[in-house]
């Protein structure tokens, strides 16, 4: 077996491209969809922790799934906006459907994942596998 | 009946959209500028708005700061003047974290808008759920539209 050297920006410039690809369906696809704003850090207990910001939606609109190390939100915000009897000044907000996709290391725990929401931030909680942990190993004599 | 495919146009909203997703957060205000309200904004980030007006002539003003907790926000309404500022502090926890991505942005903000005077500031109302400010200004009465019965003599 060849040994692949893991290297981080390949990944990270293949979300990039993903992310582009995505932009250019909806341009040409002419959907409002949107891209919400997402912060992925490792903990120093090497948990993952996902956190998306989705205000003002309802939790059953928020799905989270996890499928073969890829985890992927998606979900529709729908506006209150009564356009027929309303008039917009400004209309920065987005609405209408979303979806965005990480893959995760293959290290990671998919049975104990934990999401939640609050203030309008969705968190997800993927624990890592104890054997991914590092560990200490003591040296003998 | 068909519509001739503006190039321009779609470059536009391509490029607004371009900008938005690099990180050209002061230009969205511009960009989105459609009305009549004067708007200043700084800090280190400026939360996307929407301003739109009721049936009932009632404006509506919803701000996006998401993962703000609701005393982080300061709302205050001066010579017709709506201001909204807050801060969004850097999560607990992620200070010795390792970032695999951050889109988010995060420190003080500060955005104005100048209201029509035919709402009635005194009567603003606000509350916050699920990271967005809303907050809402009715009309004044004297502003609302009034039929009038002329009687024609002769």
């Amino acid at each position: 077996m060849t040994m692949v050297r893991w290297n981080p920006g390949r990944e990270l410039a293949s979300m990039e491209i993903d992310r582009l690809n995505r932009m250019f369906e909806e341009f040409v696809g002419n959907t409002r969809a949107w891209t919400p704003t997402v912060d992925i850090y490792e903990t120093t207990d090497r948990e993952f922790v996902i956190k998306a910001e989705l205000p003002e939606m309802k939790r059953e609109d928020i799905h989270v799934t996890f499928e073969n190390n890829v985890l992927t939100l998606t979900g529709e915000r729908k506006t209150d906006f009564d356009a027929d009897n309303g008039t917009y000044h400004r209309n920065e907000r987005f609405y209408g459907k979303f979806s965005r996709s990480f893959t995760l290391p293959a290290t990671v725990d998919g049975n104990s994942i934990n999401a939640s929401y609050k203030d309008g931030v969705l968190t997800v909680r993927v624990p890592q596998r104890e054997e991914a942990k590092p560990r200490q190993i003591a040296v003998g004599e | 009946m068909s519509t001739q495919w503006d190039v321009m146009r779609e470059l536009s909203t391509m490029q607004d959209r371009m900008n938005r997703i690099w990180g050209g957060l002061y230009d969205r205000g511009h960009a989105a500028n459609g009305g009549h309200e004067d708007v200043s904004g700084h800090g280190a980030w400026l939360p996307p708005v929407d301003i739109y007006e009721t049936a009932e002539k009632e404006i509506v003003i919803k701000a996006e700061v998401a993962g703000l907790k609701r005393d982080a926000i300061d709302l205050t309404v001066e010579n017709n003047t709506l201001t909204i500022r807050g801060q969004r502090p850097a999560e607990e926890g992620a200070a010795n974290a390792q970032f695999h991505r951050s889109e988010r942005v995060f420190g003080a903000f500060s955005r104005s808008f100048t209201l029509p005077n035919t709402v009635d500031a005194s009567k603003v109302k606000a509350e916050y759920r699920d990271g967005v400010l809303t907050v809402r200004l009715p009309r004044r009465e004297e502003a609302r539209p009034r039929q009038i019965t002329v009687d024609v003599q002769g």
